[in-house]
């Protein structure tokens, strides 16, 4: 809980109203962003994102599963997000669970799209090893919130983003001849490896709305003054793959739809700048190595 | 635009007064989904809790083991407490009673699809399956669908409480889909509206 005289809740509102902000940016603006990746040598892919004061960690594991025997053809994704309480004395006990949960469900309805798969930034299918047989991979997707300072699930979502391009998928052979209804037998490669598709994976983009005006980025202050926001997901062909909205206010139906195209075009912005982010990560990783 | 046949609500049946030792209480029939709501309090908040000018809302939503086809917690059912919770929030004028806590306990009794709406506030949901729209889901065609857009809205002030979308939608097609949500939500809130108006005026007993 941030504790804020009435003093300095008028200049956070009256700063918003004027298209200037208390660390002096414009409504529509996010703080710098700061990317590594690959920093957690036991995952298949990591990468750890700071916004401002925010600071979070996302890791990709991938593991040999069974698929869902209703989908056999696919593989799983399951996203948790872990928020400790060395971030916030209030993410203790039931706080940072509710917290956590939230974030998580959040983060699955942004990034796995459909039931049928459609508008899914992780392709199912490509998790699947061989068809029919039983045996794929599942992923395991990890955030960390090590710091807050607001905005945790455009961070989280840029994270997981970064983590999914760092990915690498050991290649497998499976032995032909086992009976199609047993496990077959795996032989892992620890040589050869596959890089994972990032290219449908959309960024989140949350427009909080304080006062009669909507900000992206908020910091932790501004989110205790807000009255809801709406946090939308959007690939790189601008269509929208998720949306969640927070905050018990309610909205006019032609406010979330302003929201929406305010979204999309923020979002062209933060896409190209993420890409060119991860790019340099990547490079900057490779060299270390 | 292309509706499939049925772009209609089910008949929708709501009774109150389901539930004698609560404060208030109904019962709700879309279909196949039978649900049970509770509400108690306001009464006062737990010791533990900190002192707050403004009241509280406590919101559990639970299913009977055998309302889905498959026994026990999918997924989507754990997250639906903390939805209905942000869903009321804003229609609820919590400061008008402080320091106590009022709770809203819901009991699926059949899941014969996807519907949740209490109070005067009502909810929606559209499935997308290929070029053509849905409400009111049931089971089968939401494990089908391509996407899902969910809406909860105070129709007589014309705001949206709480709305989730997932899949792959383009503008136009969630501007659509919002329509659709939004004119259903009206309609459902007139049925809610004359159902609390019928219980008013019958004679008490």
């Amino acid at each position: 809980m941030v504790g804020l005289s009435l003093g300095e809740q008028t200049f956070i509102k009256g700063g918003i109203e004027q298209d200037l902000r208390t660390d002096g940016r414009k409504r529509l603006t996010y703080r710098p962003i700061f990317l590594e990746t690959g920093i957690i040598p036991q995952a298949s892919g990591s990468a750890r994102v700071k916004l401002g004061a925010t600071d979070v960690i996302a890791s990709v594991k991938v593991e040999l599963g069974k698929p869902n025997p209703s989908y056999p053809d696919k593989g799983k994704v399951s996203i948790y997000v872990d928020c400790s309480p060395t971030a916030e004395p209030s993410f203790q006990g039931r706080g940072g669970e509710e917290l956590s949960t939230e974030l998580s469900s959040a983060l699955e309805r942004c990034l796995l799209g459909g039931k049928s798969g459609a508008g899914a930034g992780i392709d199912l299918s490509s998790l699947c090893i061989v068809r029919g047989k039983k045996v794929c991979w599942d992923l395991y997707i990890d955030g960390l919130v090590v710091s807050s300072d607001g905005n945790m699930l455009d961070a989280l979502g840029a994270a997981i983003k970064a983590a999914l391009s760092n990915t690498v998928i050991p290649k497998v052979q499976v032995s032909a001849n086992a009976p199609s209804d047993e496990t077959p037998e795996v032989d892992v490669s620890d040589e050869e490896f596959l890089q994972f598709d990032t290219s449908g994976v959309p960024v989140i983009v949350t427009l909080t709305k304080v006062g009669g005006h909507y900000i992206v980025d908020a910091t932790t202050e501004e989110e205790s003054q807000m009255s809801s926001a709406v946090s939308v997901s959007i690939n790189r062909l601008g269509r929208i793959c998720g949306l969640t909205k927070r905050g018990g206010a309610g909205l006019h139906p032609t406010v979330v739809l302003d929201t929406i195209s305010a979204a999309k075009h923020v979002s062209e912005q933060l896409m190209n700048k993420l890409d060119s982010e991860i790019a340099a990560a990547e490079a900057c990783d490779e060299m270390e190595s | 635009m292309t509706y499939c046949n049925r772009a209609a609500c089910y008949l929708a049946v709501l009774k109150t007064g389901a539930v004698n030792s609560s404060s208030g209480s109904a019962y709700a029939e879309f279909g196949n989904t039978k649900v049970i709501v509770s509400v108690f309090g306001p009464r006062e908040s737990k010791k533990a809790m900190m002192y707050s000018n403004a009241g509280r809302l406590n919101c559990n939503v639970s299913y009977t083991t055998f309302a889905s086809p498959v026994r026990g917690q999918t997924p989507e059912t754990k997250n639906i407490s903390a939805m209905l919770h942000r869903a009321l929030e804003g229609a609820i004028i919590l400061k008008s009673f402080p320091k106590t806590t009022v709770d809203v306990f819901a009991l699926v009794l059949e899941s014969g699809g996807s519907i949740m709406l209490y109070d005067m506030v009502a909810a929606v949901s559209v499935s997308c399956i290929g070029k053509n729209l849905l409400i009111d889901p049931v089971s089968e065609e939401e494990s089908h669908q391509d996407g899902a857009l969910t809406i909860t809205c105070m129709p007589s002030r014309n705001e949206v409480t709480q709305m989730t979308v997932t899949g792959e939608w383009s503008t136009t097609k969630i501007n659509e889909a919002m329509q659709l949500c939004l004119d259903a939500c009206s309609k459902l809130g007139k049925v809610m509206r004359s159902c609390l108006k019928e219980a008013a005026s019958a004679p008490q007993d």
